[in-house]
């Protein structure tokens, strides 16, 4: 899943930065696998004298020189399926965002505009001018943004699932979307999310009536390939 | 039969609450021989899943003095529809909404599973949250642009009704008006001048609404919100907001060659408690101050603008050279306590390499409850994601904060409350429980903690009063009760309460009873409380003096040994750990200032007084975890010998996390055995610290540093600063066997220590 990974913190500017967890995976935590708080006991004899510990031959022998591979004496790790600590279960992976082995075809932006342009005329009727014209200009701003080439996949594939939970009226699960993507990509989307932001919460408010046209599938789209200009595959 | 340490685990799991000691020694006189006071880490809102609220009232005694919570200590004459207060003994009845109770059909506050419950109370119209952001612009473009998209996000996760509000400063203060049309407007404050809260009112115009509060009670937020143009409903402003942190320019002055740029933090603070105080008393409010360097000048200035002048050091204080250092912190104690008054929050945001003052501005936080997170840069994942973990949610989906909470703790005749301490204030409240022995914030038995989290936990500590000639009957129990009145994030005002009981026990007959009750884990966490209390608020130097006398005389006072045979001493299993924390304790950050600078110090000392038991002793002494192929991971002692070539270790320390790669590991691993798939195994060895300090960067807040070393590494020395040196240069000959990783220090080991220590306690002439 593209909305679940950990990419390395930010070591120009802040010495030791730690690990940045995607929103989803913020979310996604269960409760902790194993907690780390236990302490070695100390010797009886009231900590008297360091405890016995296996001696390792010659453990300050100087490292072999150069980049050989490890001498007799650190040895090679034992190989194959001696006792291994336990693997890694739990749902945290490193992974890259957005490899472009994924073979679906990338979302197309009229689609997207089209749903959004159709949930914004049918708040027309209810919400303030300008309000809507607000929203309007933030509406543009995506689109520009889309077609001249600075959204990336995975920004883009969110938004066509968001649009899609609009289409569909589940507010919340599209909401969760719009939250998603001002955490982990707030560079690209910040100018404009308020905008669907805010539409998503005045579409949530509207009749049923009113939301009918919204629920119309989208005509089919355009060629994709024509309008989008190769899209940056990372962030 | 429990054991000790499953009853202390479940009443923790319970009820939040950790005493020093389950069984209370039963007069004055002994309770001081006990050394470590009767006192308890308590988390007033430790999250519990399986407690749902109730929707009524608590029923109160009827005294007017006590007025304790019924609970299911108290005793109910289900015929006659009376109960007995356990505090005073006032017979009550019951209310009449009570009337249909019997032996079989009890309200849930009489079940004993129920010594902690929680009541929603709802008085006059729910109030929103306030967040008013106040956000210095003297920074590099690149914070600011990092800065700004933070704060972009974070209108995402705030709830929809809560109201926002924007100061931004430099050389000059700005408030900005947030309206959803026309222009951008805000008020502009010099930097440099002082104005009263009077004066800050009148200027935003706040002031020609007349009733306004006046008289602390809560607006009306309707009205309230359409009054004040400074703080509106996110829902409402959130895309001119968003233009306008857009739109955030760094601060145009100019800033000369040789000079610091003019922060005017002290007035955009005193203009942000100004606002609220106005406009929201006694109303859960945050102010949240994001700050890139220190305060340079007006009101609150730490240092001056000349960059050849250094901000003042641990050297300075000490030699009496820090020129701002009292007025700056007086002036900011009188802004944190009128916040308190009104139970509105500070907390700070710091992103700079150097100090940014928070020696003088700790106090915003801690007397308000607010956070502190110090970060090099607002563009680092320790800042965003700490940020971000603010507004995180619980179980049910509600902000995991709370505010305006007030604690107040009653107790039986025998015990009366010395002092809390954590981030609370005192409200003053004299009563008949109060004792004239001050621990900490005392002289009352109510507190204001203006901002809790789940993990909020304050100390407290208690006096046995009863007399020696006048014995407690056998099997007589003692009380404490802890009411905590708050608003919920969800807006609802609740009111938990937490009964407790414990036996008290003659010391002369039942010592060993007393000392197998003893939580060595509280207790030194307890007594380091009071330890960084006393550095904070006193000398320094003398805290370790003290610390050490206290371990001497419990030493003395439940060591087994013959006198004056070291040899002999032995403490039993109860006490076995207390030593080695006060060891740790005696190294640790929050106790020498040695490598740290005064900021430093004050930040960890400001975590230090308000996590939970668990983080609080991971932070007296770090965990170590080792992973080997010789088995699972396994913890192993925080000392120079688990140091070995083969293990790779994680220690924890809450501010930071380092993973150590023993020296063969190190070098397997630049030989690259872990691509080859024979040697998967070693892949996953190597994997296993990773994927469990991911799970502790998950859990904690605010972010720690992650540091990945190897042996020889220069950040190795993180690990080999807090590992007890029980070998170093001098003794690595002389033990005449090699294990572990010698140590380049003159610290004394924990062996050393030891040793010592018995010998004092052994001695009859201490």
């Amino acid at each position: 899943m593209e909305d679940m990974y950990i990419k390395p913190g930010n070591q120009e500017r802040g010495w030791n930065d730690p690990p940045q967890f995607s929103y989803g995976l913020q979310m996604a935590r269960g409760p902790q696998r194993n907690l780390l708080n236990k302490r070695a006991v100390p010797p009886a004899s009231g900590a008297g004298a360091p405890p016995p510990m296996p001696l390792p031959s010659n453990p300050l022998a100087p490292p072999p020189c150069g980049v050989t591979p490890p001498t007799p004496h650190p040895g090679p790790p034992p190989p194959g399926y001696m006792t291994t600590p336990p693997p890694p279960l739990g749902p945290i992976r490193s992974q890259v965002e957005a490899n472009s082995s994924q073979s679906e075809s990338e979302p197309a932006v009229e689609g997207v505009v089209l749903v959004l342009s159709r949930a914004l005329a049918a708040c027309r009727q209810t919400v303030k001018d300008q309000v809507c014209n607000d929203v309007a200009k933030r509406l543009h701003l995506l689109e520009d943004s889309w077609k001249s080439g600075k959204l990336s996949l995975p920004v883009q594939r969110r938004m066509d699932t968001l649009v899609q939970e609009l289409q569909a009226g589940h507010w919340d699960s599209a909401d969760e979307i719009h939250r998603s993507l001002m955490v982990d990509h707030v560079t690209e989307v910040s100018q404009w999310m308020v905008g669907v932001k805010r539409l998503i919460a005045e579409t949530r408010k509207l009749s049923p009536e009113l939301l009918e046209p919204l629920q119309k599938p989208a005509e089919p789209a355009l060629d994709p390939v024509e309008s989008v200009q190769d899209p940056v595959s990372q962030s | 039969m429990a054991t000790y340490q499953e009853f202390i685990q479940q009443n923790e799991d319970r009820d939040g609450v950790r005493f020093s000691w389950n069984f209370w020694p039963s007069s004055r006189l002994e309770a001081t021989r006990l050394v470590v006071p009767v006192s308890c880490l308590f988390t007033p809102l430790k999250e519990r899943p399986d407690l749902p609220p109730v929707q009524y009232e608590p029923v109160l005694c009827s005294r007017a003095n006590c007025k304790a919570v019924l609970n299911p200590l108290c005793q109910v004459d289900f015929r006659a529809k009376i109960w007995a207060c356990n505090f005073c003994f006032q017979r009550n009845p019951f209310p009449p909404s009570y009337a249909g109770i019997s032996e079989v059909n009890q309200p849930a506050e009489l079940m004993p599973q129920f010594s902690t419950i929680e009541y929603i109370v709802q008085h006059g119209p729910p109030t929103p949250l306030i967040f008013l952001y106040v956000v210095d612009t003297c920074l590099e473009e690149e914070d600011l642009q990092a800065l700004k998209e933070s704060l972009q996000m974070s209108l995402s996760l705030l709830p929809p009704n809560a109201l926002v509000g924007l100061i931004t400063f430099g050389r000059m203060v700005q408030v900005h008006e947030l309206s959803c049309e026309g222009i951008a407007k805000s008020y502009v404050f010099r930097g440099t001048k002082d104005l009263s809260s009077k004066q800050i009112q009148e200027m935003l115009g706040l002031t020609n609404s007349a009733p306004l509060g006046q008289q602390g009670r809560p607006l009306v937020p309707q009205d309230a919100a359409a009054f004040c143009r400074f703080l509106q409903p996110v829902h409402r402003v959130d895309m001119n907001l968003t233009d306008l942190l857009g739109e955030l320019q760094r601060d145009p002055w100019p800033v000369p060659q040789g000079k610091r740029p003019l922060r005017s933090t002290g007035v955009a603070l005193s203009v942000a408690v100004g606002l609220l105080e106005g406009s929201f008393p006694n109303t859960g409010a945050r102010v949240m101050l994001f700050i890139g360097g220190p305060p340079t000048q007006g009101p609150g200035m730490v240092v001056g603008d000349e960059l050849k002048t250094p901000i003042r050091s641990w050297h300075d204080i000490q030699k009496d050279n820090a020129r701002h250092l009292k007025k700056a912190t007086k002036y900011y104690e009188a802004l944190a306590n009128r916040s308190a008054v009104n139970g509105h929050s500070i907390d700070i945001y710091a992103c700079a390499l150097d100090q940014s003052g928070l020696l003088e501005m700790k106090c915003l936080s801690t007397l308000t409850g607010g956070h502190i997170v110090m970060g090099d840069s607002f563009n680092t994942s320790l800042f965003k994601q700490t940020f971000q973990r603010v507004f995180s949610k619980d179980y049910n989906g509600d902000f995991r904060m709370a505010f305006g909470g007030v604690l107040e703790v009653k107790t039986s005749r025998e015990l009366k409350v010395c002092g809390a301490i954590g981030p609370c204030v005192s409200l003053n409240s004299k009563g008949s429980c109060v004792s004239e022995n001050e621990m900490g914030v005392g002289g009352t038995n109510q507190w204001k903690v203006c901002s809790l989290t789940p993990s909020t936990t304050l100390g407290i500590y208690f006096e046995v009063v009863n007399q020696h000639n006048a014995p407690i009957p056998q099997g007589g129990r003692g009380a404490v009760q802890f009411v905590t009145q708050y608003q919920h994030s969800n807006t609802q005002r609740r009111i938990r309460v937490t009964t407790i009981a414990r036996n008290w026990a003659d010391a002369q007959t039942q010592i060993q009873h007393i000392e197998s009750s003893f939580d060595q884990e509280a207790a030194a966490v307890l007594m380091a409380r009071l330890g960084v209390f006393r550095a904070e608020s006193e000398e320094g130097p003398d805290v370790l003096r003290w610390l050490d006398r206290q371990l001497i005389r419990l030493c003395q006072k439940f060591g087994q040994f013959n006198k004056d045979d070291p040899a002999s001493f032995r403490l039993s299993e109860s006490l076995s750990l207390y030593p080695q924390f006060m060891f740790h304790l005696r190294r640790s950050p929050f106790l020498q200032v040695f490598n740290n600078s005064p900021d430093e110090s004050s930040y960890y000392r400001h975590h230090f007084v308000r996590q939970d038991l668990t983080q609080s002793l991971i932070m007296i002494q770090p965990i170590l975890y080792s992973y080997s192929f010789h088995g699972p991971p396994e913890p192993v002692l925080l000392d120079s010998s688990s140091i070995l070539p083969d293990r790779i270790l994680l220690m924890d320390t809450f501010f930071q996390l380092v993973i150590y790669h023993g020296e063969t590991i190190s070098q397997w691993r630049k030989a690259g055995y872990q691509k080859m798939a024979e040697y998967e195994n070693f892949k996953q060895l190597l994997q296993a610290p990773l994927d469990d300090a991911q799970e502790l960067l998950h859990a904690r807040f605010p972010m720690p540093r992650y540091i990945d070393t190897e042996h020889g590494g220069s950040q190795a020395r993180f690990l080999l600063s807090k590992v007890n040196p029980s070998q170093t240069h001098n003794s690595l000959y002389t033990w005449g066997q090699e294990t572990g990783s010698p140590i380049l220090t003159d610290d004394v080991s924990l062996q050393v220590f030891m040793d010592h220590l018995k010998k004092l306690a052994v001695s009859s002439s201490t």
